[in-house]
């Protein structure tokens, strides 16, 4: 026998209601794109779409701001990936991800390569810190130098660029404590000033080279 | 005399008023509540399932060394980094044998809704599932699951196991095309076709914004990025500035006429047919080719239309 086809009209109260729940729904939507955007929103946006919309818009994974712009050629896209080796440890490979990996499963991995290399400063250091711990069984080790390389895309006539350190940080287990030393990029640490006679290098107020510690 | 005409003129401005709303309401009241046929929304159910499979399948080999408990991604540091309102599943799969029991039960939920059997259930169970998968690892998830979202959400709403079951209930009878309409069937198709559209023109949107789009160097990077379809184009767009600016212009021109095609009665269904070629190909140039067969897809119902 045929599934039944249900071919009456919904009633009014019916209608009504499902009505209210669609122009609800759409406002949300629309607040998720003018809120999502790169660009940011205003706060009257952000203020009403995450009190009143995202409560329920963001566990169903409907919060979204659909603005895939593919690319700007902006140094922030190319080719992100994650390299992982024992601290210290110049002779064996590092593990590199996606590596070899091909398809929509590297293309997972160097998203979580460009998370951690663009993080914000609310979650600076999290990703490395998991990645870094989440590989000490692999590596059989509790000292690990998480890595972020980016391969910029090439300008129409340029050789292809080499890659570039786009983050760096140091991970290992003290005591049961896991500390992220992270290595801040050369232009944003103090200048160093070497103690006469030859004493270890320190900034200007006398500290020693700044890594933060988590 | 005066106070009569202008009583006069009140009633003619509320009339007027009277049957703008009317005529909104009217508007409103065709495109979400008319009857339309079901079976375009279970092709699009063997589509989006096909798709989620695809997609599910990426995780499956680094399932335990992302989300495992000694993997990269741990429950705790995800929490911290999504949004408040994230809401996971598998957050309490906290063993390696939960995980993958958990995992492989979503893959048999997909295969389900493949084949259409139980999809009421199956449908809304599908989209739970792949939203609790995209909450535990937010920072892995791109375009293609976002509208795979979508689109199991829409699905979710239709009827859209009434036809085309590979897989039947007992008493049923396996049927390719079932005859009839249904306004659920009709409020899952404008949903599909409201989201396509707003997608469409978020991306324009946001495309605009960058120096490439103008100056039509865009294709050019996309092609040179390193998930490409369409790395076999490099040399030919490095050689031919004018083929890369025909190329990155027709993109833009493209999500444009789509967005506005679609909702005009006379271009709809051939904007609709562009849509199945166009989308796969920019999302193939774009090294997305989930996500440009999962646009395709919202454009499906109104290209097979009769």
């Amino acid at each position: 026998m045929t599934p039944p086809i249900k071919n009456s009209s919904p009633s009014a109260r019916t209608q009504a209601v499902v009505t209210v729940v669609l122009a609800v729904y759409l406002l949300g939507l629309v607040l998720s794109i003018v809120g999502n955007t790169a660009s940011g929103s205003s706060a009257v946006v952000r203020t009403i779409k995450s009190r009143l919309f995202a409560p329920w818009m963001v566990p169903p994974w409907l919060d979204l701001g659909f603005d895939y712009r593919l690319t700007y050629g902006s140094d922030e896209e190319g080719d992100f990936r994650i390299e992982v080796r024992r601290q210290g440890d110049t002779e064996t490979a590092a593990l590199q991800l996606p590596g070899r990996l091909t398809g929509e499963r590297a293309a997972r991995w160097r998203r979580l390569a460009r998370s951690i290399a663009l993080e914000d400063a609310d979650r600076d250091g999290l990703l490395s810190a998991a990645v870094g711990r989440g590989m000490f069984d692999r590596l059989h080790a509790e000292d690990v130098n998480v890595r972020v390389l980016r391969t910029p895309l090439a300008d129409r006539g340029a050789p292809p660029a080499s890659a570039v350190q786009a983050s760096s940080a140091r991970v290992r287990m003290v005591d049961g404590e896991l500390q992220l030393l992270r290595a801040e990029p050369r232009g944003e640490v103090a200048p160093l000033v070497r103690r006469p006679g030859g004493g270890e290098a320190t900034d200007g107020q006398g500290k020693k080279p700044a890594e933060a510690t988590r | 005399m005066k106070a009569r005409s202008s009583a006069a003129a009140r009633t003619e401005s509320t009339a007027w008023s009277d049957d703008g709303v009317a005529a909104v309401g009217d508007a409103w009241n065709h495109f979400w509540f008319r009857h339309v046929e079901a079976w375009p929304l279970a092709l699009v159910r063997v589509g989006a399932a096909a798709i989620a499979l695809a997609a599910w399948w990426s995780y499956a080999a680094d399932l335990q060394a992302w989300f495992g408990p000694a993997g990269v991604l741990p429950v705790d540091t995800v929490r911290q980094w999504r949004s408040p309102f994230g809401f996971s599943l598998f957050d309490w799969a906290t063993t390696p044998a939960a995980l993958t029991a958990l995992f492989g039960g979503m893959g048999v939920v997909f295969a389900l809704l493949l084949v259409g059997f139980a999809t009421p259930v199956v449908a809304p169970l599908a989209a739970v599932l792949w939203a609790s998968l995209l909450h535990r690892g937010p920072m892995l998830a791109g375009p293609a699951d976002d509208c795979i979202a979508i689109l199991l959400w829409c699905l979710a709403i239709g009827p859209a196991g009434e036809s085309w079951m590979m897989l039947r209930w007992p008493g049923n009878r396996v049927t390719s095309r079932a005859p009839g309409a249904d306004w659920r069937a009709g409020i899952s198709q404008g949903l599909l076709q409201v989201h396509v559209t707003a997608i469409a023109v978020a991306a324009v949107l946001a495309q605009l914004k960058g120096d490439v789009w103008w100056n039509g160097e865009a294709a050019r990077y996309l092609a040179a990025a390193p998930r490409s379809g369409a790395a076999g184009l490099l040399p030919l767009l490095d050689r031919s500035e004018y083929l890369t600016n025909l190329l990155t212009h027709g993109v833009t021109a493209f999500e444009i006429l789509f967005a506005i095609g679609l909702w005009c009665g006379p271009t709809q269904r051939l904007m609709a047919r562009i849509g199945l070629v166009g989308w796969p190909l920019v999302g193939l140039l774009a090294g997305e080719p989930l996500w440009g067969l999962a646009m395709a897809l919202f454009a499906l119902p109104l290209a097979v239309r009769r």
